[in-house]
């Protein structure tokens, strides 16, 4: 596409967008239903295009990609009514009069730019949220996976309404010239040092950017996964090889290394070498389960980080970089200065880095950037919670890996370097959606509210504090001490799965400031 | 008591502020409830206490009425914090994911932990407000936060600086005073959130330099609000309500109404309501008034009177100008252009331009051809138009027949839509921007026996397998919406039908 067509697909989705036929629920659900026949009447071109893209089996795409993206399309298309109904704000007593609204208005235009690693839901799933919200987008595919991308570009306008998406295909000069202009939303999900470049670009037109960012940086973006003694070995060994040679290890939320304590370390090891003899019988060279990676480049990478390395390569290790093939290879004895540590491997390499104990452990992880995720295999809850209540991370799954991405109703998106915002089902709907506030106030509210108009005088003070001013509680709280064991029952109880136990029980009546009785606690549900 | 002298903050100490934030958050103190709850009520007595030094320090700093003070900023702040000290445990409580049969099994559920270490950059017109909302939404979420008031209010900026230490932790929140060299300092540090209200021209600064840190940004801006009057409306009722939205504060504020669109036919009337308003609220005239406020610094008030005197317009009412005490008389500048000097930029002070048009659908077009503002105000009894406004533009808020309400408004999200800002906040929205909403799962090692499918070597049978846990059933290609809806309903009469049978069996065994 050449730069002059940008600037015209922008105008175009303008007009698309000025025209409204996007505000009726009818034909948003119409347009992702058309999105989801694109995907299921061309599976087989997909499967093909993936393949020479990716060196990726088709059925590695139909487990990550199809049934994810036609699960999230559903999600959309049954969802979309409900989400886009304006919302009453909760009752308030001083304004309930005014008839607070939240209207839950669509952006405007959208760009969405899409990595190469799974360019089939990461493109797809946030084009369907912008529809879902009522948006008109312009879809970047990654110009790595040239075949998927054309075939996006060619079935787009036969399936959906060509005023409303576009999809822009190109490489450095087409992206810049699109970041030139000023954006209702940007959905980028990438690298980091490719986020920084958009942000500062987004900065001069102001337009708000979501960011996925997998950092290929020194800064990190490595999800951990962190192995407790107490563990189910052998289910949990599989999960970890699963999640970290699909696609070729080339997924943002791949386990990027493992921690095992020395004692488990040697049983982890024998079981990682019999399920990867399980998992590939003749050698992943000659497996059609396993991907290659994306570039002769990305192999050099690899090959390049495995050299330096020095730790002790017990499985793998082979590079055919004309190939592009990158053997899956477990690296012990990884420290934490290891070149396996400087970056974000984003291949099939697993370095397995030895701790005493999980406090070790801990510290290991939060010495580092915060992860897109995190994963924990212990059986002990004790175990588990302490993890999670002392790192951060864009998401924290037990005992698994990478399905969370897909799970129905919870929130995909990191924290600090690994990325802003966040979207799937009703959360992309959210990313795209503008909550555009309404108030209508009657005249006659003036009986109690004109004190608010000049000339000011005591008396007009005196009543409109008594709209205004909220009474608190007295400054020394004596129920703090109950507060706080209150608080510690409760996510004991949320813990162990139980119902949970109401709101915080403040002190049943307390004096207020101004010498009155407040009844009541603080809670307020 | 005395005014606290303006000191700027070291610029080398501030990467040793963002440090010592990160170690005190990370040892955890913020994240029982019940500290939150302290500190927020701490932070309402903060207020609470020094209620007569705010208002001298605004008084100083803006030549604000303390009466306006009371009104704009105190009670709506004290609102917002009250608001999340009685929320915040409820705010704050792990959310279960909407139940789905396929993941029910691992528990999907979502944690708000906090964001970690904060930055509130404070912009000048309302910091009372704009300082402790957000602060207060900072210390509910459970972050750590450094706050950076304007060194445009220097009284106020010192006040808080004083007074933030002796009620707050001083471990966990901290002032930040100084202009240009400390905000830069301060921006080239990672944080894990900021929350900027201003100016477009500093947000593009603040967004690029929050870019090479990764640094997720709110934006609170503003632009030009337009207010669409509509002949149908309750004139008197109309006119005090913009003439105070215009006038309070000296019009600096980021919601005001920026400018009039009104039909030709109804424009001398609402002018004429509009200048009897002023009388009523400026007996004396507005320059002896002790309701009205001043322009912030010179330089505002030199931008504005250069704005005045290149508009083509006529002025109707006001103009009078005073350098020496920073005056700007309420002004109603009429036939202005669109192209006029006052349709350039966001007015940001006391001066009212009124647009003729010909009709509703006109000024609709004219709101649609500039940037999306902030606020949109429209007066109205006449629901039609009502909708036809609301429906026809885009804006961060709007208001029927009032203004400025909807920024302290309960249970509503404040904030902008493209150049007028991103992001939103305001009590439970304000938990919301410094929440990081963490999705966590347990998945018991039992389910391999549904998804053992996924591990390799793949084959036809584990591919089929998978493809029937994972590909949902999906709506026919034409939508027969209708007849699926009718589908549900034969099942659900069948089974109230069952229901009835067994039910009426079991009346007929207990006779017997």
């Amino acid at each position: 596409m050449s730069i002059e067509d940008v600037t015209k697909v922008r105008k175009e989705l303008q007009r698309g967008f000025a025209s409204k036929k996007t505000h009726s629920i009818a034909w948003r659900k119409a347009q992702i239903l058309a999105l989801v026949y694109l995907v299921k009447d061309n599976i087989d071109r997909f499967d093909t295009a993936l393949a020479l893209d990716l060196g990726r089996s088709p059925l590695e795409t139909h487990i990550m990609e199809l049934g994810p993206v036609l699960n999230d399309l559903r999600v959309l298309y049954d969802g979309v009514a409900n989400w886009a109904k304006t919302e009453s704000a909760p009752f308030s007593m001083a304004w309930f009069l005014m008839k607070p609204q939240i209207r839950k208005e669509p952006k405007g235009v959208v760009l969405v730019i899409s990595p190469f690693n799974y360019p089939l839901i990461l493109s797809l799933s946030p084009v369907a949220g912008a529809l879902a919200a009522g948006c008109t987008v312009a879809l970047k595919p990654s110009e790595q996976t040239p075949h998927v991308s054309a075939l996006l570009a060619e079935l787009m306008p036969k399936y959906v309404d060509a005023d409303v998406v576009r999809v822009v295909n190109g490489a450095v000069p087409e992206t810049t010239k699109l970041l030139e202009y000023q954006w209702d939303h940007i959905l980028y999900t990438g690298s980091g040092r490719v986020a920084r470049i958009v942000l500062t670009a987004a900065a001069k037109t102001l337009s708000p950017v979501t960011t996925e960012a997998n950092t290929f940086a020194i800064l990190g973006g490595k999800c951990p996964a962190i192995f407790d003694t107490k563990c189910d070995l052998r289910t949990f060994v599989r999960r970890i090889l699963w999640a970290k040679f699909v696609n070729s290890g080339q997924t943002c939320i791949a386990p990027d290394y493992a921690i095992v304590p020395k004692s488990l370390e040697l049983a982890v090891i024998e079981e990682i070498r019999s399920v990867l003899h399980e998992f590939y019988p003749d050698g992943a060279e000659r497996s059609s389960s396993f991907s290659k990676v994306i570039s002769s480049h990305s192999a050099t990478r690899l090959h390049t980080l495995l050299q330096k390395t020095g730790g002790e390569i017990i499985c793998g290790g082979k590079v055919d970089v004309e190939a592009r093939f990158v053997e899956p290879t477990i690296v012990r004895g990884v420290k934490g200065d290891d070149s396996l540590m400087s970056e974000y491997l984003f291949g099939p390499i697993l370095p397995i880095v030895t701790v005493d104990d999980i406090d070790e452990a801990i510290e290991f992880v939060k010495a580092r950037d915060h992860p897109l995720a995190l994963y924990i295999f212990s059986t002990d809850k004790e175990v588990q919670q302490k993890i999670i209540r002392s790192t951060q991370s864009g998401a924290v799954f037990v005992n698994d890996l990478i399905l969370h991405f897909v799970a129905h109703g919870v929130p995909f998106g990191g924290i600090g370097p690994s990325g802003s915002g966040q979207y799937k089902g009703k959360y992309t709907f959210d990313t795209f959606t503008h909550l555009r506030t309404v108030l209508v106030s009657p005249s006659w509210l003036d009986i109690i509210l004109s004190g608010r108009y000049p000339p000011y005088s005591a008396s007009k003070a005196r009543k409109m504090d008594m709209v205004t001013m909220p009474s608190f509680p007295s400054r020394r709280t004596t129920g703090m001490a109950k507060e706080r064991q209150d608080e510690t029952g409760r996510e004991n109880n949320h813990r162990t799965g139980g119902k949970e136990g109401g709101c915080i029980n403040a002190p049943v009546s307390k004096v207020s400031d101004d010498g009155h009785t407040v009844s009541g606690s603080g809670c307020s549900d | 008591m005395a005014v606290p002298d303006y000191v700027p903050t070291p610029v080398d100490d501030i990467p040793t502020i963002r440090a010592e934030l990160g170690a005190a958050f990370r040892a955890g103190t913020t994240k029982p409830i019940a500290n939150r709850r302290e500190q927020l009520l701490a932070l309402a007595y903060l207020l609470k206490d020094n209620i007569d030094r705010f208002k001298e320090a605004l008084a100083s700093d803006l030549g604000r009425p303390a009466l306006e003070t009371d009104v704009l900023e105190v009670g709506g702040t004290l609102h917002e914090i009250k608001d999340a000290y009685d929320s915040v445990a409820r705010w704050a409580r792990p959310q279960r994911a909407p139940f789905a049969l396929n993941y029910a099994a691992m528990r999907p559920t979502i944690r708000k932990e906090p964001k970690g270490v904060v930055l509130i950059i404070v912009p000048f017109n309302y910091p009372l407000l704009l300082t402790l909302e957000p602060l207060a939404g900072a210390i509910a979420a459970g972050c750590a936060a450094v706050v950076k008031p304007s060194e445009l209010t220097p009284a106020f900026s010192a006040l808080l600086a004083d007074l933030v230490p002796q009620y707050l932790d001083p471990a966990l929140y901290r002032v930040v005073n100084g202009a240009v060299p400390e905000t830069t300092k301060l921006l080239e540090q990672p944080w894990d959130h900021i929350l900027f209200t201003g100016s477009a021209r500093v947000a593009r600064i603040v967004l690029a330099a929050a870019a090479r840190t990764l640094s997720p940004v709110t934006t609170e801006l503003g632009g030009k609000s337009p207010v669409i009057v509509d002949a149908s409306c309750d004139l008197r009722t109309t006119a005090r309500r913009l003439v105070w939205g215009k006038t309070a504060n000296a019009g600096q504020t980021c919601v005001a109404p920026d400018y009039v669109l009104v039909p030709r036919a109804f424009q001398d009337k609402l002018v004429q309501a509009c200048i009897d308003v002023l009388k009523e609220f400026y007996p004396d005239g507005a320059a002896e008034s002790d309701s009205y406020s001043r322009i912030v610094s010179p330089g505002h008030h030199a931008r504005l009177s250069a704005l005045l005197e290149k508009s083509g317009g006529t002025t109707a009412y006001g103009g009078g100008k005073r350098a020496e005490d920073k005056f700007i008389e309420p002004t109603i500048v009429t036939g202005v252009g669109l192209d006029d000097s006052l349709m350039s930029e966001e007015l940001f002070g006391p001066v009212l331009p009124i647009i003729a048009v010909e009709d509703i659908n006109e000024a609709i077009q004219i709101v649609n051809a500039r940037d999306h503002p902030l606020a949109l105000y429209v007066f109205t009894q006449d629901s039609r138009v009502k909708k036809q406004v609301l429906d026809g533009t885009q804006s961060g808020g709007a208001v029927v027949n009032d203004c400025l309400l909807q920024v302290t408004a309960d249970g509503l999200p404040f904030g902008g839509i493209g150049p007028s800002g991103s992001g939103s906040h305001t009590g439970k929205y304000s938990f919301d921007m410094f929440t990081h909403t963490r999705s966590t799962l347990d998945n018991p090692s039992w389910l391999d026996l549904v998804m053992g499918g996924r591990f390799p070597p793949f084959t036809d049978k584990s591919t089929r397998m998978m493809r029937a846990l994972l590909v949902p059933s999906l709506p026919a290609r034409k939508s027969k919406s209708a007849a699926n809806r009718w589908g549900s309903y034969w099942v659900m009469l069948s089974l109230a039908c069952a229901a009835a049978a067994y039910g009426a069996k079991l009346i007929a065994e207990r006779k017997q």
